[in-house]
């Protein structure tokens, strides 16, 4: 296997099975929807204007690349193929490198070249961000190919293998017609995913966010700063947009509400569920900077008389999100908050024993209408992890975690 | 975009009060622009008026365009030559950048030494200590309140057109001189042609389109929003150029009026402000020199630093380490360690720098205004907002009527030896 660069392959010369030179390559390009990595095709600049090459008729690439047709049976480039071009699409464009977990700017392509049934296969190998694949685009053509390779080769490479870039295309039938997907993109952490997102232009942001599943999509947007998950928001459409919310932790999904303007928070509220709607129309009725503007209403709450084997039972079918599940709640049959349970003291405890008896002392809890600085003074006081949120009949409302403490501190600093 | 964030740390916009587009104004009014204005007044007196209205028709057009790019496609203009014209292209791009950048760098610290010097401090002080604090203010992230107190110093500016008022100038050879130009033979000078370049290169210098499409950017405004910052635009840039036509009347009537035609350094040009303020011009001088210089001393180097990197894909950040960024930092402290450095060399003109590199500002403006004009008018990358045919005629017109100046002056300087 050889390696061959993008940008020596591109604009050198083609010729046809008699040696006679019919045109200069102008693209390569892949069809993705059969392979992601394979050239499948060659656009050849001609005297006649542009021509498609089928990679399959080229022969060999050696300085200049060798056909099995003649240029006559080439049939013209109209451009409306549902091929991925290098030297347009991939080059010089910006691309999701997922080890990395950052968003670069591709500078050269490097190919890797097999035999295959005395055949040459050409495919995409890796992307070079780096100094190297800089250089050989700045210097090719200016300085002489060996002189300029022997300088390249002491420049160590910047490659990001093929298997880890997530393509970024804001059209979205191209997107259909080429399986762009971010499949690699949302097995990420949702904190990475946001902070990529971030350093993408609009439209690109609102082209991965319309592709992720919606729950990736919903654990990215959490992350995302406030800012920018405004400007996310407002570009999607609505019935987009709700789905989305409605995955997302209420908490996050009321802030984030709360901060749009009006109209455009009806306009979603309208296209969710009516169980989820209802939830966010709630807390959304809450002050933000009071407790129950903070809170979420996902949390796991349980009768007093229930045993740990039921606890764990009960954890094992609960549909949230895992973290509040730092502690579990003790509601008698009125709903009132009874007790807490940390989930420490449920793993260490035998399966029979009432849960009321693994009770955390005291009590500690807050009213809906509690001021941030409060609950952050109950957090610290207390050590606590979670902080369960009470009406006025001390009926359990909702649940403070760690983590909103932690941001509204940090906004503070 | 990176710029969102990285940004953040040392962010070059008013939030709430003024826009990306009056800064930039402001901005315009550096050193280099009170220089070439106020030589423009002395050599030429009232003979420079006419271009002021072009070049802000012109400077209102691309302005627009700028921030109209950004507000659309959410990226920087470096970006989007990258983008659409390939690694190559925004590397020499890029190196005329920097270049023309070292220039106006050079010139704002001449602004510095010339502006402190009338307080009789020496520039081998003046220099390296302010040098060390606008690359302080920058790295260490103070830059927001710092900005609000430079923009509040600009009122400065408005001195000039009080003096410009309070020199009795001959107001109506004045307001016919701003709409009808001189003879055929004064135009034809060397010398005058050379300052022609200068102001068209000051009021519109290539580095403010990069910025200014930056700041919108940064500022996030949307393809919806942007209308609204088309008035902020606007607004700076009719600001700026009628401080500008004020600093050359106040200039004409004191300093031309009297034979004194040269301005060769500070002391000259605060010359002008005597009907003002009688003794005390200098230190109105001094002040408002001084604040618009350390200003755009903070602004170019940082901007033209994250311009470079942006483009050729370098890694930039105040908010990052120097390990981390190290081009960035590098470009950023050389241009101003570089800018400063030149000052020091004993015996400079100055004036005559900085109005050189005005001229340059002027001589490079095609270029940048071709890549505008190429990539505002894809509708790939536009839609529906690319430009209409009048913006193009202007964009197209000023571009032409630069190089003209510019093969224009060569040639008489060529026949003029």
């Amino acid at each position: 296997m050889t390696t061959v660069a993008l940008s020596e392959l591109l604009g050198s010369p083609v010729f046809d099975p008699a040696g006679t030179r019919c045109g200069r390559v102008r693209e390569l390009a892949l069809t993705p929807q059969e392979d992601p990595a394979r050239i499948s095709t060659v656009i050849v600049r001609t005297t006649s204007g542009d021509r498609l090459l089928p990679f399959q008729a080229v022969l060999s690439i050696n300085g200049g690349l060798r056909a099995s047709t003649s240029s006559s049976e080439w049939s013209p480039a109209n451009g409306a193929e549902g091929l991925f071009f290098l030297e347009r699409d991939l080059l010089d464009q910006q691309v999701i490198d997922v080890h990395g977990r950052k968003v670069v700017r591709v500078n050269d392509v490097d190919l890797h070249q097999d035999i295959v049934a005395d055949h040459p296969v050409l495919k995409v190998g890796s992307v070079d961000v780096g100094t190297r694949g800089a250089l050989r685009r700045l210097l090719k053509g200016v300085v002489p190919l060996s002189a300029l390779r022997a300088l390249l080769r002491k420049i160590p490479p910047k490659p990001i293998p093929w298997e880890f870039v997530d393509l970024i295309e804001t059209d979205p039938a191209r997107r259909i017609k080429l399986k762009i997907s971010h499949e690699r993109l949302a097995k990420l952490h949702p904190a990475d995913i946001a902070d990529i997102v971030e350093d993408l232009a609009p439209d690109e942001r609102e082209a991965v966010f319309e592709t992720l599943d919606e729950e990736v999509a919903a654990e990215a947007l959490e992350e995302v700063e406030p800012k920018v998950q405004k400007a996310i928001v407002e570009s999607l459409d609505s019935d987009r947009a709700a789905d989305i919310v409605e995955e997302m932790q209420p908490d996050a999904a009321a802030d984030l509400l709360a901060d749009l303007p009006e109209e455009r928070t009806s306009e979603i509220l309208l296209e969710m569920e009516p169980e989820g709607r209802k939830e966010m129309v709630e807390l959304l009725e809450f002050g933000e900077n009071t407790a129950a503007g903070r809170m979420t209403t996902e949390y796991l709450a349980l009768s007093p008389s229930a045993t740990a084997e039921e606890a764990v039972d009960a954890l094992r079918h609960f549909d949230g999100s895992v973290e509040t599940l730092s502690t579990l709640f003790l509601v008698d049959s009125r709903g009132t908050l009874v007790g807490t349970v940390p989930l420490a003291k449920l793993v260490l405890a035998s399966s029979s024993t009432p849960l009321l008896a693994l009770t955390q002392e005291p009590l500690i809890s807050c009213h809906a209408g509690a001021k941030e600085k409060e609950v952050a003074e109950l957090f610290d006081k207390y050590n606590l992890l979670t902080l369960p949120v009470v009406d006025d009949h001390n009926q359990l409302t909702g649940v403070i975690t760690s983590d909103d403490v932690i941001s509204l501190l940090r906004a503070k600093l | 975009m990176r710029f969102l964030k990285r940004w953040k740390t040392r962010t070059l916009l008013f939030l709430a009060v003024v826009g990306p587009g009056f800064i930039t104004a402001n901005v315009d009014n550096d050193a280099g622009g009170i220089w070439t204005y106020s030589s423009a007044g002395a050599q030429f007196g009232h003979m420079l008026l006419w271009t002021l209205i072009p070049i802000t028709i012109a400077l209102i057009v691309i302005q627009e365009i700028c921030s109209r790019m950004g507000a659309v496609t959410g990226k920087g203009l470096s970006d989007l030559i990258r983008e659409e014209f390939g690694l190559r292209i925004t590397f020499l791009m890029m190196l005329g950048l920097i270049i023309v950048n070292f220039g106006n760098v050079v010139t704002e610290f001449a602004g510095i030494a010339g502006s402190l010097e009338l307080f009789g401090l020496s520039k081998y002080i003046t220099v390296p200590v302010c040098a060390v604090i606008v690359w302080l203010i920058v790295v260490k992230g103070q830059y927001k309140t710092v900005e609000k107190v430079f923009l509040a110093a600009s009122f400065f500016y408005v001195t000039y057109i009080l003096a410009g008022v309070l020199a009795k100038p001959a107001w109506l050879d004045a307001i016919v001189a701003t709409v009808v130009p001189p003879h055929r033979d004064v135009l034809m000078r060397p010398d005058y042609l050379y300052m022609f370049i200068a102001t068209v290169g000051t009021t519109i210098a290539p580095w403010m389109q990069f910025y200014l499409q930056a700041s919108i950017v940064e500022k996030g405004v949307t393809k919806r929003q942007y209308k609204a910052s088309r008035l902020d635009v606007i607004t700076g840039c009719i600001f700026t150029d009628v401080v500008a036509w004020f600093i050359i009347v106040a200039c004409a009537a004191t300093l031309y009026a009297h034979g004194f035609r040269n301005v060769n350094s500070a002391k000259d040009a605060a010359e002008a402000l005597h009907p003002l303020a009688g003794d005390y011009a200098y230190i109105l001088f001094a002040m408002g020199l001084f604040n618009a210089s350390l200003f755009a001393a903070s602004i170019l180097p940082l901007s033209t630093a994250y311009t470079v990197c942006e483009g050729l894909g370098f890694e930039s950040g105040v908010g990052k380490k120097f390990r981390e960024a190290p081009v960035f930092y590098w470009l950023y402290t050389i241009l101003i360690v570089a800018g400063a450095g030149v000052i020091l060399t004993p015996n400079l003109p100055l004036v005559k720098i900085s109005i050189l590199s005005q001229v340059v500002n002027g001589i490079v403006l095609p270029f940048v205004l071709i890549f505008m004009i190429l990539l505002v008018n894809k509708k790939e990358l536009m839609g529906e907002y690319v430009n209409t045919p009048l913006f193009n005629v202007i964009t197209w017109a000023t571009t032409i009527i630069t190089i003209a100046l510019t093969v224009a002056w060569f040639w008489t300087l060529g026949k003029g030896g």
